[in-house]
């Protein structure tokens, strides 16, 4: 071969080390300590504490609010959860909850104040949870859920939450019923100093006797020095000191500042009703943020939704942990959903599409999976895998998923 | 105890992937063990709105557009996993080196092209470069040589001096030998944290290597980010007739007379012929094989090795185009200053470096994200113990804070703005690392080179420093280390040593 370069020029360097590399080598490793290399680093622990898979907790007190509850979870130390992770004001947990309705994950907004997760005592979560008419986890969590019962959480999960460089200094809410909770440990961070913005909740109630957490929250106005503040508004009873009808653009424009972004957190008609009042004031997609909607409805009433199903029950065939289970699916059942009802465990965090937890394999049989919705990655499509928790059976499928906790033998 | 599989893998990364792949390929029942519920470990991606971010991927080496092929795109199409669409890039790398005396430098793909660049940013460098690919030549065909096994001595000191040479000898020994003016070395050794060592620490041999890889084969991205890749592999071993468990994670390495025979996953013993493991050499010692079973030289050899470097990695989706943003290279290095060293340094602190790199696929692939958008990677790197303090509840303004300055560095040095169109931010730490690849201090690289522990002298030693029987390692502790095709290559040529074990009944 051709050589550019002038071979006189690295002739200097010696061949000697070369020759000498392996016993070089020996000699460093000779040298070292014949001791366990450390592999855990403060990175490691930070985690390990941030970022637990599962937390053990127990339920140390309940508070009643009419047709909601909050519960206080602590951490359960007899089952190895010494502290609970701390957390981003707006972030949730998972809930695995098993009782006859099903075996399932629900996820809760952490409606505290990040800071009560710290410390070695009285560290706690707040969850607060609203009966729901479709919903039979709220119901089975109102009604059975007692002072002391252990329950099994996730670590904090999702992306509702304020973030600089992203969001505007301002933030005005849009909060419905017990959507209120995020924002609630929003104002309960910003008054602790851990969060660095302001924030206007324009919070939709039926009437006024009604509102989840007035009272707490008016506290926290209180301590805010003006950073945080409340406007009630009611759709169902005109009274004075409330706005009345709904979280409009009108409204919106009446309280927000110049700039500012706009977070929405509630029943799932709100986010589609956010998302035109947003449209209305000019806002950009960077400036709209929702909090993850939940179970999808109405799948039925797209309309790309396959012709011929609506009504209809499949068979599905779930391989998991090296078995194979058929059960029955309705065509307005969400693949989790169907696999939950069968007391099967399938593992899901978000149900909303998004966080990918639930992530499984189509085997067989054709799916629909709502567009928006459709929180898969590009090669997922290409080679077929799905996220039960957004996807319908549109005939008879078969399955992979792959279970966090296993059944033992 | 009956033998359940051939081989187990434990770790479905890059390193195996390609091991399960090959192993299954070659006849041998496999099980791949996972703890995550997706395969790929590193390479990997994650959606937030309307973008699909690349999680670690800088440029894939040694794939090459048709009908050039490098190792990586060979066994992919080996393995059958041909269905993955690669994209190339037209330049190597911008550098740009900020304030006076400073450059920026836009290096093509090609040889003579970058060489051109090269003499027209440092006249006069043109001979040294060109010096610096012979020299990558000739060490691929000396490699070609050693490779066939039993090199004699009498033909390597007639035929292969120089590259004796520059394996022993840093990269900054071999260039200042070549008279390679300081400014023109600066911009060459650019990629060198690719590697984590500076040029004063890292033998030219695999230096020389991975740039001409890069500029004769043009660095690659797979089209739906790497968990392209990683699907596309997986898929692969199960048409060998591989099994994948996700959510699995290995507790044990069964092992007993210096012999390695099974793992435990879930409490549950299963049991194989030959165990490859994916996982962090340290981790693999500290937590999966039994203590009494460890020869120490397993022990010395992990403690004689440094943890490789940790990053910060900041996401961003954008609501403009690249184009509308003024971005038009890939790769951007923003350097503090000119030397390797002096910026490694610079690294071994949780104070602002100065130091990202800025990468932007929409230059490469346009529609890697929606009209009118296009995402951002920056990345910077951190050496030691730096996040040794952080406490859960300042972590999060810390990763804020360290953003805000790789952003508005980046914002000075190319000359362009940012901050106002961020729709989306997604910020990685150590801990994130850590959380996602359970690695000390969250590396994802292995451990860090170094003369005595090159590319060439893990390589030479693969065989003898796995003294457990039927316990072999890849990824990114394997023999060629850290990045994605060392980490393919590696698994590849695990497997390869395991397919070859399995024939000959060992």
């Amino acid at each position: 071969m051709k050589y550019h370069y002038k071979r006189d020029a690295i002739k200097p360097l010696p061949i000697k080390p070369f020759l000498n590399m392996v016993k070089d080598r020996n000699q460093v490793i000779e040298r070292a300590e014949a001791v366990m290399p450390r592999t855990e680093f403060n990175a490691n622990i930070l985690a390990a504490k941030l970022h637990p898979e599962i937390q053990y907790v127990r339920i140390s007190d309940i508070k009643d609010h009419g047709d909601a509850k909050t519960f206080i979870l602590v951490p359960d130390e007899k089952r190895g959860t010494r502290e609970l992770a701390y957390f981003r004001a707006g972030q949730y947990i998972s809930v695995s909850l098993d009782f006859e309705g099903g075996t399932m994950c629900k996820p809760y907004a952490i409606r505290s104040n990040p800071k009560d997760a710290l410390g070695e005592k009285n560290n706690h979560y707040m969850i607060t949870v609203k009966r729901n008419i479709t919903g039979l986890a709220s119901d089975y969590m109102l009604d059975c859920l007692k002072v002391g019962d252990e329950l099994e959480i996730s670590g904090p999960l999702g992306e509702f939450y304020y973030q600089k460089f992203r969001d505007e200094k301002h933030v005005v809410a849009l909060a419905g019923g017990s959507g209120i909770t995020p924002f609630y440990s929003m104002a309960a961070a910003i008054v602790s100093g851990i969060e660095d913005f302001d924030l206007t909740i324009l919070y939709g109630s039926r009437t006024s006797e009604g509102i989840l957490l007035k009272d707490e929250l008016e506290e926290l106005e209180r301590k805010s020095d003006g950073r945080v503040k409340v406007v009630h508004v009611l759709s169902h009873e005109e009274k004075e000191g409330y706005e009345h009808g709904f979280l409009t653009a009108e409204l919106i424009a009446k309280y927000a500042p110049e700039k500012y972004s706009l977070f929405i957190c509630g029943p799932k008609p709100l986010y589609a009703f956010g998302d035109e009042q947003a449209k209305k004031l000019g806002l950009k997609r960077k400036s709209v943020r929702k909090e993850l909607p939940g179970d999808y409805i109405n799948p039925q009433k797209n309309e790309d939704y396959p012709a011929g199903i609506e009504g209809k029950t499949f068979r599905l065939k779930v391989h998991i942990g090296g078995k194979i289970t058929e059960i029955q699916i309705r065509s307005d059942q969400t693949i989790l959903q169907a696999m939950e009802a069968s007391h099967i465990k399938a593992p899901s965090h978000c149900r909303s599409g998004e966080c990918g937890w639930c992530h499984s394999k189509l085997l067989s049989g054709n799916v629909y999976i709502p567009q928006d919705v459709d929180g898969r990655r590009m090669a997922d499509l290409k080679f077929g895998w799905i996220h039960p928790c957004a996807a319908y059976a549109a005939g008879d499928a078969a399955i992979e998923v792959y279970p966090v906790i296993k059944e033992q033998d | 105890m009956s033998r359940q599989y051939d081989v187990i893998v434990v770790g479905a990364g890059n390193g195996g992937l390609a091991a399960g792949g090959i192993t299954s390929k070659n006849g041998l029942s496999t099980l791949v063990l996972e703890r995550h519920n997706i395969p790929g470990g590193s390479a990997t991606s994650f959606r937030r709105g309307r973008f699909e971010f690349e999680t670690s991927l800088h440029e894939l080496a040694e794939v090459g557009p048709n009908p050039f092929e490098g190792t990586v795109r060979q066994l992919f199409d080996e393995l059958g996993a041909k269905d993955v669409e690669w994209h190339f890039e037209e330049n190597a790398f911008r550098v740009v080196l900020p304030g006076e005396g400073g450059f920026d430098a836009t290096l093509p793909t090609g040889e003579e092209a970058f060489a051109d660049e090269m003499e027209r940013q440092v006249p006069g460098c043109r001979e040294s470069v060109k010096a610096v690919f012979d020299l990558g030549r000739h060490a691929i065909e000396a490699i070609g040589y050693l490779s066939k096994g039993a090199p004699d001595p009498a033909v390597l000191q007639s035929e292969y001096a120089d590259f004796m040479r520059i394996a022993s000898h840093t990269t900054k020994e071999v260039l200042d030998a070549l008279h390679m003016p300081k400014r023109a070395q600066d911009i060459l050794v650019t990629y060198w944290c690719y590697l984590g060592a500076p040029a004063d620490q890292l033998d030219f041999l695999y230096y020389a290597l991975m740039l001409i890889l890069y500029v004769q084969l043009r660095p690659a991205m797979p089209k739906m980010r790497s968990h392209e890749m990683s699907l596309a592999l997986e898929k692969a071993i199960h048409e060998h007739g591989g099994e994948i468990w996700y959510n699995s994670e290995v507790e044990r390495i069964l092992v007993k007379d210096g012999k390695a025979y099974g793992v435990v996953v879930d409490g549950k013993e299963i049991y194989a012929e030959h165990i490859i493991c994916n996982s962090h050499m340290g981790n693999a010692l500290s937590r999966l094989l039994p203590a009494e079973e460890i020869p120490e030289k397993m022990l010395k050899l992990a403690n004689a090795r440094d943890i490789a470097l940790s990053f910060v990695t900041v996401y961003l989706g954008m609501n403009r185009s690249a184009e509308e943003l003024g971005i038009h290279d890939y790769s951007n290095f923003v350097i503090p200053c000119a030397d390797s060293r002096e910026q490694y340094n610079r690294c071994c602190s949780i104070e602002d470096s100065g130091y990202a790199i800025m990468n932007c696929l929409n230059t490469v692939i346009p529609e890697s994200s929606p009209e009118g958008t296009c995402t951002l990677f920056f990345t910077t790197m951190y050496y030691g113990d730096v996040w040794k303090d952080v406490k859960p509840e300042e972590y999060k303004k810390l990763k804020i804070k360290i953003a805000g300055e790789i952003i508005e560095n980046c914002e000075k040095a190319l000359g362009i703005t940012l901050k106002p169109y961020i729709e989306e931010i997604v910020i990685a730490a150590p801990p994130t690392f850590a959380r996602y690849l359970m690695t000390p201090r969250g590396t994802p690289y292995g451990y860090q080179f170094d003369m005595w522990d090159s590319m060439m002298m893990r390589t030479m030693n693969v065989e003898a420093e796995e003294p457990i029987k039927h316990l072999r390692f890849c990824g990114a502790c394997g023999e060629r280390g850290d990045g994605y095709s060392s980490a393919y290559i590696s698994g590849m040529n695990t497997g390869l040593r395991t397919v070859r074990d399995a024939k000959e009944g060992k």
